[in-house]
Parts: structure tokens; C-alpha cells; sequence
């Protein structure tokens, strides 16, 4: 029965389908086609399409399948089995009568639903349907064949199509859809829908191919239709509607893209009623779940075992209640405590420390302020307090009055705690006198100089240089009046005195060093060099002799020296320098011999041996000549090319060895004059250089800088300073080594003190020169801010002398 | 080569950030970041390198230690803060709707309750830690206990902050811990030392706070949160630890009738459920039954014979004679006390159980009566810390609580604080008008009438231990009262050491020469109020020396110092030659003898009789050389000490220098403090002693 019917079924659903398969051919041709014929019938050809696919997959299921599956499948998709009969023949009318129409209505529902109506059709519906459609016309004659059997003789099959579909009414060719290539090798290319065969078409020559090539005819395409094996001819119009198409433009003027939706199956009067299944409902839908059941008992057991509680909502009681374990504690936090190891960044805020006497209500008298201290306190501002209230006295605590601060304090004590940032300070409680380095006591060091002996008075003005004579008997000195003066040291009194010029003050007063035998002074006023042999007895005839001998013995020497070098021109060069003997009153007064330089000798620095003497000019126009070298003996004057880089200070001359110390503002530099190369050069660090002193045993420099520092370089160690003491309050204008053997050093300063120091300089390459203060010499008076102007040690004793400042008139 | 370390990855700069930079991390609003900070005690620091910590070029003033912030970011708090900030909206969303009783159910079911338990445990990891940081809190809880509700300070919290301060004294009173207190402008302090940490608060007195309009109650009121949570849980901590029940119970009828401390009644764990309530352990409980059976019974008590000794005392420095002085009550060793050693604090170490011991006993035998115009909460508290068991007060401060009334025969003690009236019967010391007493004989009677067998003294908490009670009595002059916590130290001013021990020599030379100059200023002038001038002088004159030790130190100068009118000659002569030399005359010193001075000194006179001065009174030369002598030997080896911390000071590197440089100005600043007040000093016992003449 089954096979039967489904045979039933299937032909009969067959012949629609093979209609719709002819009118469509192949997929998108056929869509075409419709398209094109259709004109602006789109929906159909769209529907039309869409039955195809849903005929076609009801197709394969059924073949592989079978009906049961269908049913099974589809048993789901109907919602009820109770619709009458009459519902399901009407809908299968629909089917029948307007297929055209019902196909796409299959796609709409899906492939379920269109499987479903396809079931439903293979089943109950069929019968009626055929038994209509024998009683209405049978299709086939019954003749006998050649043996007797009857033979059914199909007539032609009328493919009912209720659509106005023109395409229809082509036959076309039944094969499906598959290539045609495979009918290359038969005589057609396959069947009409009477199953007869369709004739391949005749192919025309090759020339006519070609002819057809040459001009092409209207609508050529090159392409084969498909269904009937000749070419593809297209019309413009469908061109034009291609082109567009391939454009995703409206097709033609008609083409609604948005129809309206057409209600098959849920409009009104097209509920579906009818069950898709006839399976009953399976048992589980009328079983409780058992998954569910065991959720719902674990829950149960939980609200058992009071693992869950149900909600109850909070009464005021039970807020109440917890309010109350809020503000009362109810456990002990500290139950496990365990201490934390300290942390370098917490920092504990710190305490307020406990009040002192002050604050008490009655406190001792003393601590009650008096009208001045009240007065003061209340003018404070409030921040420059030392204490935030006054201390007052209350004879007795009935007394006492509210402090009005109080919440203040409270609130800034809160601010403090959150707000201020936290350090960390390390307080010391140590005696401060502890921090004072140990220093060897003075007494151990002496001697040295710790009180003045002896005041002279007597120049005018600023005194600006002084020199102690080899023999230490004398003090030279010469100053703003143009003086230069002979004291004796011992008791200050004003042994000699020539006055070199009134303008010009005397910058520079330098005794000759070397033996006792000579008596010679230079002084640098202006721009002379004055050689000088004090009168009034100071020496003995053997000495003024020996002096006049040494002063004279260079102009025998000039009158033998070559001619004076001449420039390429031929002219000779103006002389930078000239020896002259002086005229005759002031070689009377003293004055042997000048030394004239164009420019204004500033310093004046004796080599050991009191032959050699250098000056220095430093003045910015004559760069070259800053730095001259004298020969005594020679009445001679040179100026050696150093190529400083800077304006050159002062120079000193190496005690033992053949070196030249030449300070510029920054740095000193050191020459060997043997070699006549730079020996090694110093950068003190300091901005402007004063003066500077060497050791006697040549191994150490002391620096005095402008910029208020003392450097002291060990010139064994390097260019950097091995100290820099930092003791006077302003600039320091000049220092100096004892000479005589003591490791005494001393420098003045503007600030009007005199500092002298221990500084020891050790043999032995290991141990440091050690440098201690020793004492400060006060009671020059500053003037002008110029306070101590030059120092100098005496030669052998440990009194040092000072340069002094006059401002007054001397008696 | 190492690899080049790339700018702001160590150091200041990664350490810190600022405060802007941490609430953006946060992700909250700065009120809510300030509330976290201080709830979890987080603060700024300074870092070392302020430029290098801030990335910005504006200098920033706020600095966090980028750890701090990062330990805040899983804060369970943030979460609760987010929440408070949902629920905001809404709220405000629903009020914006007129949906009054949505907005109220959100309100009342979605509020988050904010715990600060784990920050307590977080902050204090040991129970030590956690009485460490009570000083603040316990200052703050006390002052907010006594503030009055208003908007800002809900009645609430005003109830919480009073129920845990009492709860807290009431365990300092039970185990009497309660060991200084000290009665200043500001209020009352106390310290107690609870398992061996000092805990040091102030409490105001009574009266209305005032609060400017700059004050943040905000800000406050969030630190008290912080500070209830942290009370009641070392409350509870104390309480346990002695076997009491906490929180204890609160007897709400008598607290609202102002029974303050008696309020509560304190139950032993254990049998916390039955009705006996400690009361043979604690009888600070119950006194109004006690006191009532007591009445009933109307035994008269025998009075203890302590009827001499004194007043309300703490801090007993030596037990044994403590014991002695409770045991025997005589009034002859009570004497012995009266003045103190002030080594005695630092030098004696006595042993927690000791000062316990003693501070328990201190009052024991007493029954003290406090008088209508004596604050009540304190010296009560005070009272029962130091092992008084009957403290009666009158009713006006308080119904319940109070032991007795005013007229039992028990009471060996009353507390008053009103002036003495002349009344017929006690003998009087000091007579006066009261002026408080305005409500007839009747009452002054009343009030004021002398009940024999009880001392009647003044309310004034002195350190030491039991005074004479006679120096107290109402009416006398009270003693100055002292901190006990100020250390007497070396060159400082001690007030409780005469005079004449505690001030160095030149202070005493130049007192006496003072005395000197007054008494020649007596003779000549007669005159008052120069005393001041004197002092001031004196001042300028050590100035004037110290200059000269430093400059010239010449002691002809300073000689002539001593009075204006030679200043003026002395600056009429440095304008001569002779005077820029005077520098030198100090190295002279060390040769120039007593002769050359004199003559000198001579000289000078001769001067400045030239230059038309009076020449200086001759009548005390001997005196004022022998005077000068001794100074120019003091200010020489000054002067040579001087020279020498000169001389090393040279040789320091520049920043110690001027670390040693602030030690010493700091020190002079101390030093110059104790001298300005032994100069005051000096002054009043001058004028007691001249007013007594």
C-alpha cells in the first residue's frame, strides 16, 4: 500500500515539478527567462525559482528516505491533528489549483514546511485527488499489445498550469538539471515532458558559423541555451535589464522591489490547522523532568539544611540590631595577632608633645607674660607664633574659662594627620661640640704670630706693598702716595723716606734677595722701575759700594750689547724697555737706576739668585708684553712667548729648579725656561687669582683667589687643588709661605683678618700636607672694602708683618 | 657599557606620584580619596627630590608613595564607595520621578554599610600598635563626646563617642591605669599606661565648644568613624582581658538622669546572665543601693584617722613611702613629700604592678564629697581611678550615682571651690566678701556651714602624691600647679628648684651687681620701675660683652658698658685715631695686668670728663674692680674657648659647619628661654621681698 501510494504521490507531484522544470531550466537562465518574459512579473519568477529548490530537495529526501522519515521529521512542525478534513483538502486545492503560487509559498515556510506539504500531499490527500482527477479525464487508452496483455497508451500530457506563466507553455527539455554535455555523444539532448526525445538541432555549416560570426545577428550572446542547444539570443530589452541587474539597479520600470508580503498561510482564514504529523505526542511531554526534579530536590535539601535561607524581608528590629553590632564591637580583631617587622617608608604620625608648664590654669609667675611679651604675641600673625595660646593664671578651676581653640586645634591636628607629608628626620641629640673635628692644640705648634708688635704710621693713603729686607732689620713699603718709606721693625720708626712721584702710587716694593752684602730696593711706580739704595746710613760703605757696583755693572754691559734688532723694513724697533740713570738730584736721594716698560708693572717677582726679576703688566692692550724678564746684571728686558690664554696675574720663580710660575686669572702654568716648554698647567678652579705662593722647597702652591677661596695645590698630585679652604667672608688678596723654614702659612682678606696656618708639607710622598688653622688676626680697619693688601713673612723669625691701611693722617 | 637607564622608571620618580595622578588611578572623586586616606592612614610624604618626582614642570605639593596607592586599589571600601555613588543616582533619578517612597525603600535597602574592621586589623596588626596611635583618637572622641549635636555632629554619634569614652574609663578606673593628669587653659590631661604604653589625651572642659566656620566637620567626623570603630574594639579588647562582659550594660534611665560613669554596669564573663553583678569586685556600680542601704543602716563609720592628710594626687613616686603614708596617717611624714626630688622620675623606675598598687591605694580610705560648683565627671573619674570607692556629690550634678548627701558624718573629704565666707564657726584665714553667695543667711549657711570631722579642700590636682590638706583648704592661695611631664634638664629653668641652684654665675654676678646699681640708684633717686630697666640693661651689657669677645674683647669697654653714659663716651672716643687700634688691645689682654687696666679705665674717665660727662661715682671702685677682675678672668677663658671653636670650626666641611652652627643657635635659644624666665623669677621674689619689707 505504502509504495503504492507514494508511487501515486509521486507522480502526481512529479508532473508539476517537471513543468516547473522545464519552464526553468537551468537556475539563473531560467530566472532570466521568467524575467524577461515575465516583464515586471518579478515575484513570480522569484517564487518560481525558490519552488525549484524546494521541490528539488523534497525530491532527494524522498528517494532516499521514504515517507515514514518525512513523517517523522514533520510530526514536530504541526501543532495540532484535530483540523478538519475540509481545511486540508482546501489547502490541497490550493496546491492543485495555483501551483504557481503555493510553490513559493512552500519556500516562505521553509524546507520543513515545504517537506511537511509534501508529506501531507504523498499521504491522505492524493486519494481525493486522483480519484478527481480519473473521474474527470483518464489519461491512457488500454489497447492489447502484440501478446494480449493491455497495454496503456498515455495520451499527451497536459501540464495543468493555472498560471498565466507564458513560459510554461514551451515544452522544454525534462532532463534537469544536469550538464548538456552529456548527451554529446547521442543524437538528442533529451526528453519532452512525453518522454519522447528531443531532436539536437541541426548545426549549421562552417561557413554559415563563420557568416554568423562576421556580422552578428541582432541579440547574439554566444552562448548556448541550454535548454534547446542553439544559441542564446537576447533581445535589448533583456540586455538592458541584465545590465542592471550586474548593476544592482531596478530591472525595469515596474519592478517593485519591496512587495507587499502575501499571506499564505496566517492571513486571515489560512490559520494552518491541520497537524504536519500524525505522530503522537511522546511521553516525555507528559512526564516531569527528572533533571529538573533533582535541581528542585538539592535546593530543598539546602532550605533544609538551612544552607539557603529564604528571604525574609529586614524589619526596623533587625536593622536596629545591626546598627547596634555596628557601633559595638562584637569580636576581638586582635584574636591572631601577629606583629608586622617595621617598614622603612611607614612613618607613625607623631605624637603631640605632653603640655609643659605654661599651659597649666595656675601656672608658676614667671611663666605668665608681662605687657611687652603680650603686646608682641598679639601682633603675630598667627602662623608666626612659636606657642597658639598665652598663658594666664587662674586663681582657682571655677575660674577657668572654655578654651575657645580648642576644636580648631582638634580639626587641624586631623589635617595635619592626613595632609602633611612625612619625613623622616634623623634628631640629633649630641653635644655639638662633638661635632668639632680634633685639632692638634696651638700651643704644640708654635711658634707664631699671635699679637702685633709694632704699628707703623706714616704713609698717606692705601699701602700698597710691603717687603722685609734679607738682613730683617727693615721693612720697606710703599703705598697710594707715591712714597716709598724704610722702617725700622723692631720699633716702627720711619728710617728713610723718598717720594718718587706725585700722581702715581707705588705698586710694587720689593728688597733684592741674596746675600747680606748688597742693599737694594725696587720699587715699581707707575711705569718705572725705581732700583734704590737707601741713604741716611742705612748701610755701611761696603755694602752701598757693592750695591753701586751691581746697579752699574750692566751699562757696560748695554754699550757692548749688539745693535738693536730692525724689522724687515729696516727701521729699527722702538724699545720695549730702557735702563737709564737717573738724573742727578734723585740719584742723590738714592735712586741709581730706572727701568722704564710702556706699560704699568703690577707685580714683581725675584727669581733666588736676585739677578733675574720678573714683572708683569696686566694690562689687555699689550697682551705680548705683559710678562717681561729682567736681567739686573745685563740692564736687560725680555719677553718670553708663553701664548697665554688669558690676562696673566703674577709669577713666581722655582727656588731649585729652572721653572716659571705664571698665574692668568683661572690658571697657572708652568714653564721650564731650559727647555722653554710648558711644563704642566693648574686649574685651581677659581675665578679670578690674586696672588700665589710656593713652598720654599717648590713642591706646593698656594693659590688666593678673589672668590674668597685658599687653594692649595700639591704639584705632585695634579691639576685639581688637593684643598680649598673656604675661611674668609671676602676676597682673599694675598698669601705667603713662610720662607725661613717654619711650616707657617698666612693669607689676608678683604674682610680685614688675617689668617694663619700650620700647613706642613712632609717629605715623604705617602702622607699629606696637613693644613690647621691656627689663629685669626684681627684689627685692620676696612676701608673702602679693601681690607689686608699684601703679606709677607719675615725671613727667619715667626712674626709676620702685614701691610696696613692708613686712611688718616700719621702724626 | 651598562644599558642606558631610561628617565622616570626608578627612583623619585617611579616612588611617588602625585595626588592628582592617584585619584585618577583610583578612579574616585577626591572626597571619596580623602576619606580613604584617612580611614586607611595613608598621608603624603616628602619626597627627596621634589623636581624628580613630579613629571610636570608646575611644581606639584602633593606626594604619595606610589605603593601606598597601589595597596589602595584593591580596597574593599572602593567597592562600597562605587555602590554609595550608584545608589546616589539613583536616588536622585527616582526623587526627579516624585517617587518618594521608591527613593526611601533604595535608601533603606541598598545603603552600603561601611565595616572598618579589616582596615583596624590592617593598621594594627598587634593589639600594642593599636594603643599606640590612641591619642589622637582618644582626644578626639572625648572632645566630640562633649560637643552638642547639630547638623553637622548627628546625636548619634555625639551618644556613641560619650558611650565609649565611659566605657573606657570605666576599665582605667577599674584597673586603675590612670597614672598623670594635669588641669590646663585647654582642658584636662590624662595619661594612663595600659600593657606598658603611655596613652596621653586631652579632655575639655564643659563648656559650649566654639567652631569657626573654617572647620570641615567632614573631615572630622570621618576621622571619628575611624576612631568609634578603633575604641570599641580596644574596649572590648580591655574588657575581655579582664574578664568582663562588653559591651557592658547601659543603664539608659539613670544615663538620661546624667548618672554618667554609674550608668553602666560592668558583668563578669561567665556568668553574665545571672543578676549578680560584680558588685563585690567593683563598687562602682550601685552606689546609689549602696548608698541607700548604707543610709538605712546608719552605722556611723568609724572616721579614719586620715583626716590630715591631703588632696586628690596621682603619680606616686615611691611605693614603699606611699604605703607608709596611707598606712600611717600622721601628717609629719606626709611632710617629707611636699617637696619633690625631680631626679627622683627619671632616676626610679617603679614596677607596673607598684604604681597600680599604689595608685589603687592612693585614696582608698577617703569618702570625698564634691560640692555643687566642682566638676563632677572629672574628679570623679579621677577619684575612683585612684581607689576611691565613695565619691558623693550633690544632686544638682546628677541624682543617681552619688554616694552620700552632703550632711553624712562618713565623708572625711569635701571638695569645694568658692571663696571662704566669714562664717562664726571655722577658723577663718583669709577674710573676703562673697559675692557668690547671694540667697540669704539661710542658705549661705547651707551652703557654706562647715560640717566638723571632713576637710574641706580646693579642687587643684597637683603632681606628686598626698599634699598637707591645710594648703588647699578654700579660701588659701594655691601653689602653682606643674606638668608632670616636663623633665627638668640641664640649663633649663626648673620652678620647682630655688633660684639661686639652677642660675649660672655671670647671671648671679650680674643679679648682685644689680643689687648693687639698684641700691645706689635707691640712694640717689629713690626711685621705682627701674628694675626693669636694670634687667634689660644687664642684657644689652652680656650682648655688648659677647660682640666684643668675638670682635676685640676689650675690657675697658666693657667696663664702661655698664652704663648709658659711658656708651656715649665710648663712641665719642672710637671716633678718634687711637680707637681703630683698639682691635689689637684685646691680643694685649693677655699681657696687660690690673694696673694698665685701672689705668686705662682712668684714662677713660678722664675722657670722657673732657668731653664734658659726669665722671662716674667713685664710691663703690673697689667693689666694681674686684667685680671686674673676676669678669675679665671669666670672659678671657670664654673668649679663649671661643677662639678655639673658631679655630676648629674652620676646619669643618661646609654642611657640618652648619649643622653646628643650628645646634649651637638652637641651644642659645634655649638657653636664652631659661634665662628670661630666672630673670622674671628673680624679679618677683625681689618684689615679694620688698613688698614683705
Amino acid at each position: 500500500m505504502v509504495p503504492q501510494r507514494a508511487g501515486q504521490k509521486r507522480k502526481v507531484v512529479e508532473v508539476a515539478q517537471v513543468e516547473a522544470e522545464e519552464d526553468n531550466g537551468q537556475l539563473e537562465i531560467g530566472a532570466l527567462n521568467g524575467e524577461f518574459e515575465g516583464d515586471g512579473e518579478g515575484e513570480d519568477v522569484v517564487s518560481e525559482d525558490d519552488s525549484d529548490e524546494g521541490v528539488d530537495e523534497y525530491d532527494e529526501e524522498d528517494d532516499e528516505e521514504g515517507v515514514e522519515d518525512d513523517d517523522e521529521l514533520a510530526s514536530d512542525e504541526i501543532p495540532s491533528s484535530e483540523e478538519g478534513e475540509e481545511d486540508v483538502r482546501q489547502q490541497l486545492q490550493d496546491l492543485k489549483t495555483s501551483n504557481g503560487h503555493s510553490e513559493p509559498a512552500q519556500s516562505l515556510m521553509g524546507s520543513d514546511t515545504a517537506k511537511a506539504v509534501a508529506a501531507i500531499a504523498s499521504d491522505t490527500p492524493v486519494k481525493p485527488f486522483d480519484d478527481d482527477d480519473a473521474a474527470d479525464m483518464p489519461n491512457y487508452t488500454i489497447t492489447t499489445d502484440a501478446n494480449g496483455n493491455p497495454r496503456y497508451i498515455y495520451g499527451e500530457i497536459d501540464p495543468v498550469y493555472d498560471s498565466d506563466d507564458s513560459d510554461a507553455a514551451i515544452p522544454g527539455n525534462t532532463i534537469g538539471n544536469i550538464p548538456l554535455s552529456y548527451y554529446d555523444a547521442y543524437p538528442h539532448i533529451g526528453y519532452d515532458i512525453n518522454g519522447r526525445r528531443i531532436a539536437r538541432p541541426a548545426k549549421g555549416e562552417a561557413l554559415d558559423s563563420l557568416l554568423d560570426s562576421i556580422d552578428i545577428p541582432e541579440g547574439w550572446t554566444g552562448l548556448t541555451d541550454p535548454a534547446t542547444g542553439k544559441p542564446l539570443e537576447l533581445t535589448a530589452e533583456q540586455l538592458e535589464t541584465l545590465k542592471k541587474l550586474t548593476r544592482n539597479e531596478t530591472p525595469g520600470d515596474g519592478y517593485d522591489p519591496y512587495p507587499d508580503m502575501v499571506e499564505w498561510f496566517t492571513g486571515k482564514g489560512k490559520e494552518e490547522v491541520m497537524p504536519l504529523s500524525g505522530a503522537p505526542e511522546p511521553k516525555r511531554r507528559f512526564v516531569p523532568s527528572m533533571h529538573e526534579h533533582k535541581r528542585v530536590m538539592k535546593m530543598v535539601k539546602a532550605i533544609r539544611e538551612g544552607r539557603i535561607k529564604p528571604y525574609r524581608a529586614p524589619t526596623e528590629e533587625d536593622r536596629e540590631r545591626e546598627d547596634a553590632e555596628q557601633d559595638f564591637a562584637t569580636y576581638d580583631v586582635w584574636a591572631t595577632e601577629q606583629s608586622r617587622p617595621d617598614h622603612v617608608m611607614n612613618i607613625p604620625a607623631p605624637k603631640l608633645p605632653p603640655p609643659g608648664y605654661e599651659e597649666s590654669y595656675h601656672p608658676p609667675p614667671e611663666y605668665l607674660p608681662d605687657d611687652v611679651e603680650r603686646q608682641t604675641w598679639e601682633e603675630q600673625d598667627e602662623e608666626d607664633r612659636d606657642r597658639d595660646f598665652l598663658p594666664r593664671d587662674h586663681a582657682a578651676l571655677r575660674k577657668v574659662p572654655g578654651y575657645e581653640q580648642f576644636v580648631k586645634e582638634k580639626f587641624e591636628r586631623c589635617l595635619d594627620l592626613y595632609l602633611a607629608p612625612r619625613v623622616r628626620r634623623s634628631k640629633l641629640n649630641i653635644d655639638p661640640e662633638s661635632l668639632l673635628p680634633k685639632l692638634p692644640d696651638p700651643a704644640e705648634l708654635k711658634p707664631f704670630p699671635t699679637t702685633c708688635t709694632t704699628i707703623c704710621r706714616g704713609h698717606e693713603g692705601k699701602v700698597r706693598s710691603i717687603s722685609i729686607d734679607p738682613s730683617g732689620k727693615w721693612i720697606g713699603s710703599g703705598g697710594d702716595d707715591g712714597t716709598v718709606r724704610i722702617w725700622d721693625i723692631l720699633t716702627g720708626r720711619q728710617l728713610w723716606k723718598i717720594k718718587l712721584s706725585k700722581e702715581e702710587a707705588v705698586n710694587v716694593v720689593s728688597w733684592r734677595p741674596g746675600p747680606v752684602d748688597t742693599c737694594i730696593l725696587v720699587a715699581c711706580c707707575g711705569e718705572t722701575i725705581y732700583f734704590l739704595l737707601p741713604q741716611n746710613d742705612l748701610c755701611t760703605p761696603e755694602t752701598e759700594a757693592k750695591s753701586r757696583d751691581l746697579l752699574d755693572a750692566g751699562y757696560g754691559y748695554a754699550a757692548t750689547a749688539p745693535p738693536p734688532s730692525k724689522t724687515s723694513t729696516g727701521a729699527t724697533k722702538p724699545s720695549l724697555s730702557s735702563w737709564t740713570r737717573p738724573p742727578t738730584p734723585l740719584q742723590d736721594r738714592g735712586c741709581l737706576l730706572t727701568l722704564t716698560l710702556h706699560t704699568t708693572p703690577k707685580t714683581l717677582a725675584w727669581h733666588r739668585r736676585g739677578d733675574y726679576f720678573s714683572t708683569v703688566s696686566p694690562s689687555t692692550t699689550t697682551v705680548s708684553t705683559a710678562i717681561a724678564i729682567h736681567t739686573l746684571s745685563k740692564h736687560q728686558t725680555q719677553h718670553p712667548r708663553l701664548r697665554l690664554r688669558g690676562l696673566a696675574q703674577t709669577t713666581c720663580f722655582h727656588p731649585l729648579k729652572p721653572l716659571f710660575f705664571v698665574a692668568t686669572k683661572t690658571k697657572v702654568r708652568i714653564y721650564d725656561l731650559q727647555a722653554q716648554r710648558l711644563e704642566k698647567e693648574l686649574l685651581p678652579g677659581a675665578k679670578w687669582i690674586s696672588s700665589i705662593s710656593l713652598h720654599p722647597q717648590g713642591s706646593n702652591l698656594l693659590v688666593a683667589s678673589y672668590d674668597k677661596r685658599l687653594l692649595w695645590h700639591d704639584l705632585e698630585l695634579g691639576a685639581t687643588p688637593y684643598k680649598v679652604i673656604r675661611h674668609h667672608s671676602k676676597a682673599v688678596r694675598a698669601v705667603a709661605f713662610h720662607m725661613g723654614g717654619l711650616p707657617l702659612l698666612a693669607d689676608g682678606s678683604d674682610d680685614g683678618t688675617l689668617h694663619v696656618l700650620h700647613g706642613k708639607v712632609v717629605g715623604d710622598l705617602m702622607v699629606n700636607a696637613a693644613v690647621v688653622p691656627l689663629r685669626v688676626l684681627r684689627g685692620h680697619a676696612v676701608v673702602g672694602s679693601l681690607g689686608v693688601l699684601g703679606v709677607e713673612w719675615h725671613g727667619r723669625e715667626a712674626w709676620r708683618l702685614e701691610d696696613v691701611v692708613v686712611c688718616g693722617v700719621a702724626a | 657599557m651598562g644599558k642606558i637607564k631610561k628617565k622616570g622608571t626608578s627612583g623619585n620618580a617611579k616612588n611617588y606620584i602625585t595626588r592628582s595622578q592617584a585619584v585618577r588611578k583610583l578612579q574616585i572623586p577626591l572626597p571619596d580619596f580623602r576619606r580613604l586616606c584617612i580611614f586607611k592612614g595613608i598621608y603624603p610624604r616628602e619626597p627627596r627630590s621634589k623636581k624628580r618626582a613630579s613629571k610636570s614642570s608646575t611644581p606639584s605639593t602633593t606626594f604619595y608613595y606610589t605603593k601606598d596607592i597601589q595597596y589602595l586599589l584593591h580596597e574593599t571600601l572602593l567597592e562600597k564607595f562605587r555602590d554609595q555613588k550608584a545608589l546616589a543616582k539613583k536616588i536622585s533619578k527616582a526623587l526627579g520621578r516624585n517617587e518618594v517612597s521608591d527613593a526611601a525603600r533604595l535608601e533603606r535597602n541598598l545603603t552600603p554599610r561601611i565595616r572598618l574592621d579589616h582596615i583596624i586589623k590592617e593598621r594594627y596588626p598587634t593589639f600594642v600598635d593599636a594603643l599606640r596611635d590612641m591619642d589622637d583618637a582618644l582626644s578626639m572622641l572625648f572632645l566630640f563626646a562633649n560637643l552638642p549635636s547639630t547638623e553637622n555632629v548627628p546625636p548619634k554619634a555625639v551618644a556613641k563617642c560619650q558611650r565609649l569614652t565611659l566605657e573606657f574609663e570605666h576599665y582605667l578606673i577599674r584597673t586603675h591605669s590612670l597614672r598623670k593628669s594635669f588641669l590646663s587653659i585647654k582642658g584636662i590631661y590624662y595619661q594612663a599606661t595600659i600593657q606598658g604604653q603611655d596613652v596621653l589625651w586631652l579632655v575639655p572642659y564643659r563648656f559650649v565648644q566654639r567652631a569657626g566656620a573654617d572647620i570641615d566637620f567632614r573631615i572630622m567626623a570621618t576621622f571619628v568613624e575611624f576612631y568609634t570603630t578603633l575604641l570599641s574594639f580596644v574596649n572590648f579588647r580591655l574588657y575581655t582581658s579582664i574578664g568582663l562582659v562588653y559591651p557592658p550594660k547601659l543603664d539608659a534611665k539613670s544615663e538620661k538622669s546624667g548618672a554618667e560613669l554609674s550608668a553602666f554596669q560592668l558583668e563578669n564573663q561567665g556568668n553574665a546572665g545571672l543578676a549578680e553583678v560584680a558588685e563585690a569586685l567593683d563598687t562602682e556600680m550601685h552606689f546609689k543601693a549602696q548608698a541607700e542601704a548604707d543610709r538605712l543602716l546608719s552605722l556611723p563609720e568609724a572616721e579614719a584617722g586620715t583626716a590630715e592628710t591631703g588632696d586628690v594626687q596621682e603619680e606616686a613616686l615611691n611605693d614603699e613611702n606611699e604605703l607608709t603614708a596611707v598606712n600611717e596617717p600622721a601628717s609629719t611624714t606626709l611632710d617629707q613629700f611636699t617637696s619633690l626630688d625631680p631626679n627622683a622620675d627619671t632616676l626610679l623606675q617603679p614596677s607596673l604592678t607598684a604604681d597600680v598598687y599604689t595608685a589603687s591605694q592612693l585614696f582608698e580610705s577617703f569618702t570625698v564629697f564634691l560640692s555643687r560648683e566642682t566638676p563632677r565627671h572629672p574628679l570623679e573619674f579621677i577619684l575612683r581611678a585612684f581607689g576611691c570607692k565613695r565619691v558623693g556629690w550633690d544632686t544638682s550634678l546628677g541624682e543617681p550615682g552619688a554616694y552620700c548627701s552632703e550632711d553624712d558624718t562618713r565623708i572625711t573629704h569635701q571638695i569645694v571651690d568658692r571663696p571662704d565666707i566669714p562664717l562664726p564657726s571655722p577658723p577663718l584665714t583669709d577674710g573676703g566678701l562673697d559675692t557668690d553667695d547671694e540667697d540669704g543667711p539661710a542658705v549661705a549657711r547651707k551652703t557654706n556651714e562647715r560640717i566638723p570631722g571632713r576637710i574641706y579642700v580646693q579642687p587643684h590636682v597637683n603632681a606628686g602624691q598626698l599634699q598637707r590638706a591645710d594648703l588647699y583648704a578654700p579660701g588659701a592661695t594655691l601653689p602653682p600647679h606643674l606638668s608632670p611631664w616636663v623633665k627638668p634638664k640641664k640649663g633649663g629653668y626648673d620652678p620647682t628648684v630655688p633660684l639661686a641652684e639652677q642660675e649660672t654665675a655671670a647671671e648671679a654676678e650680674a643679679d648682685s651687681e644689680e643689687d648693687e646699681l639698684e641700691a645706689d640708684e635707691a640712694l640717689e633717686e629713690a626711685s621705682d620701675g627701674e628694675e626693669i630697666e636694670g634687667v634689660r640693661g644687664d642684657g644689652e651689657a652680656r650682648e655688648l660683652e659677647d660682640e666684643l669677645i668675638v670682635d676685640d674683647g676689650m675690657d675697658v669697654e666693657l667696663a664702661a658698658s655698664e652704663d648709658d653714659e659711658e656708651d656715649g663716651v665710648e663712641e665719642t672716643v672710637a671716633g678718634a685715631d687711637v680707637e681703630d687700634w683698639g682691635g689689637f688691645s684685646g691680643d694685649e689682654a693677655d699681657h696687660v695686668d690690673e694696673s694698665t687696666r685701672e689705668a686705662r679705665a682712668h684714662q677713660a674717665e678722664l675722657e670722657a670728663e673732657a668731653l664734658g660727662h659726669m665722671p662716674q661715682s667713685g664710691k663703690n671702685d673697689a667693689k666694681k674692680q674686684a667685680r671686674e677682675a673676676a669678669q675679665s678672668k671669666r670672659t678671657k677663658a670664654e673668649r679663649e674657648a671661643l677662639e678655639d671653636v673658631e679655630r676648629r670650626k674652620l676646619m669643618m666641611p661646609r654642611r657640618k659647619r652648619k649643622m653646628f652652627e643650628k645646634m649651637v643657635y638652637s641651644n642659645a635659644k634655649k638657653d636664652e628661654e631659661a634665662e628670661r624666665l630666672r630673670a622674671k623669677k628673680r624679679k618677683i621674689e625681689k618684689q615679694g621681698g620688698k613688698q614683705k619689707a
